[in-house]
């Protein structure tokens, strides 16, 4: 035994030092406070359905790390940074929840929303492929599938994007499925000498035949000639991928650099509200009534009505606007708080079945993120409640953002 | 397996040497690192303070305390564990050629014991591992007591203080080294473990066939580095993203399986049959 006790020496240390470390460290992971939404009053049933994305992180310590989580009525649930949750990633709960359900489907796909659609009978993505050149992209093609709920069947194909040859690049930014047609929503890029100009086109696919049977470009935004300084752009609002819409809502904002040397910054000319239908196929120029589109953020659209939003001191104001009458909806009044410096919170709004839900988008030691659901019709509050600590935890210092609100 | 046993023994003996050497430069470079960073900050502080006038507050606004983390990114402590990593590198290749270049061919010996020769290759793959891991335990022991000097000798107005994991994971580089979970232990060590054993398969080529075994033994290795990423290459270029992130994770620990049992087969066919002495 005597000539063995080099080795095993070695052994022992290598097992005691590592084990103590690896037991250590596995017993003493970093805790994380947990959140709860806690009711002030109203009925809690109507925030069953919320799950808010958001991040954590402890300001105390000298390394700003922060922590994705998600807050339900459930409580709070960190994203562990483990090496397996690491290589399986973060997608958002939209895809999370789809990756789960329609494992073979969402095989290959790429983990964006915009690029997907669902509904009760359809699951359909939609996206560009092309090839990478050492100067550019080319050969542009739409890679199409489209999951048939019911019988399980899936219908995949690529059209070829038309005139690809001008494109510079493009983006899909929405997909829609209204009855056999699936409309395709893109931002093209397109090199003008040494600007590019980008345009908004929307592309009709019909499923039967996998042939695009409607290509019309909705919005040109170049740079005006003469007008050096003048930049406009054009953002498609985004709608619930869960949901169909036959009028899609654009907003463009024309900024102009300003005119100090040393500022780089942008001032707002003027913003404009363009709809296009997409079963008509006509554009529309918005124009709402009683509302300035400069002092009023466009904050959510749910397929007929818009929802504008503004702080008026203590209070957020939202104002829906339906598009197919054409005329404001009821105001709502949402009282807001301020945090420690004593600024206000805005939150931030999602609509559905008429309830709209507002939260703060952030929280830290001092200051509770609020969360109100109200009823669209009558504009009463159905419940208001905030995030806190749950069992009163006091912690000195820390910030929780909230990215998302989500629906399920 | 007693046969292995007294073999890997035998050749953990042989290198306890060059081992003791690494272990003793290490603790004392790196001790004496801990107190030359500690003196070189207070001495700066010394000197701001009673030379220039400041305050301790003014002092810590513009030099921030002292973490250990100063110590361990200067060359004093990362010096040793780049010795000790080329260590084992260079020990990698000398174990197999002192067999055959030390006095009077030790390997003429060891392939005439009565016992399967590829308990030969087992037992040299076990030192390596054996070797590896005990200068990560040793670092482990060895970072408590230094921050044990560290906190003896910087005043605890002017440091910051850390646990060993935070000081590990302070540094990317260091993480690798030691990792956070026991599951990563595994995966960096067991990659390293299969490296090992593709070079030791590449050394016994080069024993079999002299100047033609270099070229067989590049080739050996290319191959196996390709088929070791191949289920990357598949996916980008082949499947189009078909597998999901974990699925592609499991068919790269499966490849690094294959490819390990692999070198121990071809290993053991290169000692059985062509081995020269």
């Amino acid at each position: 035994m005597k000539k063995y006790w080099k080795s095993t020496a070695i052994i022992a240390v290598i097992v005691l030092s590592l084990g103590t470390f690896f037991v250590n460290a596995a017993t003493s992971a970093e805790q994380y406070p947990e959140f709860v939404i806690q009711k002030q009053s109203g009925d809690a049933s109507e925030i069953k359905p919320l799950v808010l994305d958001g991040s954590y992180a402890d300001t105390s310590s000298a390394s700003y790390v922060s922590t994705n989580l998600k807050i339900s009525t459930n409580g709070s649930k960190y994203n562990s940074r483990s090496l397996i949750d690491q290589i399986i990633g973060q997608p958002p709960t939209l895809i999370k929840d789809l990756q789960e359900q329609y494992r073979s489907f969402m095989r290959g796909k790429n983990a964006w929303a915009d690029v997907f659609f669902e509904d009760e009978s359809f699951l359909a993505y939609a996206d560009v492929d092309y090839k990478r050149g050492s100067l550019k992209a080319s050969d542009f093609t739409f890679s199409i599938s489209v999951l048939n709920k019911k019988d399980g069947n899936t219908n995949t194909f690529t059209v070829e994007v038309p005139d690809s040859g001008v494109l510079s690049h493009i983006f899909v930014e929405d997909v829609q499925v209204v009855g056999d047609e699936l409309h395709l929503i893109t931002q093209n890029m397109m090199p003008n000498y040494e600007e590019y100009h980008d345009e908004k086109h929307v592309y009709t696919i019909d499923l039967a035949d996998q042939h695009i049977t409607h290509h019309e470009s909705i919005i040109q935004f170049p740079k005006e000639e003469g007008e050096k300084d003048l930049y406009i752009n054009a953002e498609l609002i985004e709608t619930d991928p869960t949901k169909a819409n036959e009028r899609l809502v654009f907003l463009t904002t024309k900024e102009i650099e300003s005119d100090h040397p040393e500022s780089s910054d942008f001032e707002v000319m003027n913003k404009e509200i363009i709809t296009y239908n997409l079963a008509t196929k006509e554009s529309e120029v918005i124009d709402v009534p009683d509302l300035d589109l400069m002092e009023n953020q466009l904050s959510f659209y749910d397929g007929s009505n818009i929802y504008f939003t503004r702080a008026e001191g203590q209070e957020f104001i939202v104002t829906p606007f339906d598009l197919e009458n054409e005329k404001n909806g009821q105001l709502l009044r949402i009282p807001m708080s301020n945090d420690e410096n004593g600024n206000v919170l805005t939150p931030m709004i999602t609509v559905n079945d008429d309830k709209l839900y507002a939260v703060d988008s952030y929280m830290n030691a001092s200051t509770n993120a609020a969360i109100t659901v109200s009823d669209l019709k009558s504009g009463d509050p159905l419940f208001e409640g905030e995030i806190v600590l749950k069992d009163s935890l006091e912690l000195d210092s820390f910030d929780l953002y909230v990215h998302e609100i989500f629906l399920r | 397996m007693k046969n292995y046993i007294k073999l890997a023994n035998f050749e953990i003996n042989r290198v306890s040497k060059l081992f003791t050497v690494l272990l003793g430069i290490t603790l004392i470079v790196q001790i004496v690192g801990v107190i030359v960073e500690a003196r070189k900050y207070l001495n700066m502080a010394n000197e701001k303070m009673y030379e220039e006038m400041m305050s301790i507050a003014e002092f810590l606004e513009m030099f921030n305390q002292m973490s250990f983390i100063q110590v361990v990114r200067s060359v004093w402590f990362l010096g040793p564990i780049a010795l000790c990593i080329a260590g084992v590198a260079f020990y990698i290749f000398l174990i197999w050629y002192r067999d055959w270049f030390g006095r009077n061919t030790f390997v003429y010996r060891l392939l005439m014991l009565p016992t399967s020769r590829l308990t030969i290759f087992f037992a040299k793959i076990t030192t390596i591992m054996v070797m590896t891991l005990g200068f990560v335990a040793f670092q482990l022991i060895l970072l408590p007591i230094e921050l044990l000097i560290f906190k003896g000798m910087v005043p605890s107005d002017f440091r910051n203080d850390m646990g060993v994991r935070e000081v590990v994971s302070s540094m990317p580089e260091i993480s690798i080294i030691i990792p956070g979970s026991l599951l990563e232990l595994i995966l960096y060590y067991g990659a390293g473990l299969l490296a090992v054993s593709i070079l030791f398969t590449g050394i016994l080529f080069e024993r079999s066939f002299k100047w033609k075994g270099i070229f067989a033994a590049v080739l050996y290795g290319a191959v196996a580095v390709v088929l070791f990423i191949s289920p990357l290459l598949l996916q980008e270029f082949v499947v189009d993203h078909f597998f999901y992130p974990l699925e592609l994770f499991l068919l790269e620990i499966v490849m690094g399986l294959i490819i390990f049992a692999g070198s121990i087969w071809t290993s053991g066919f290169l000692l059985k049959k062509k081995i020269t002495v």
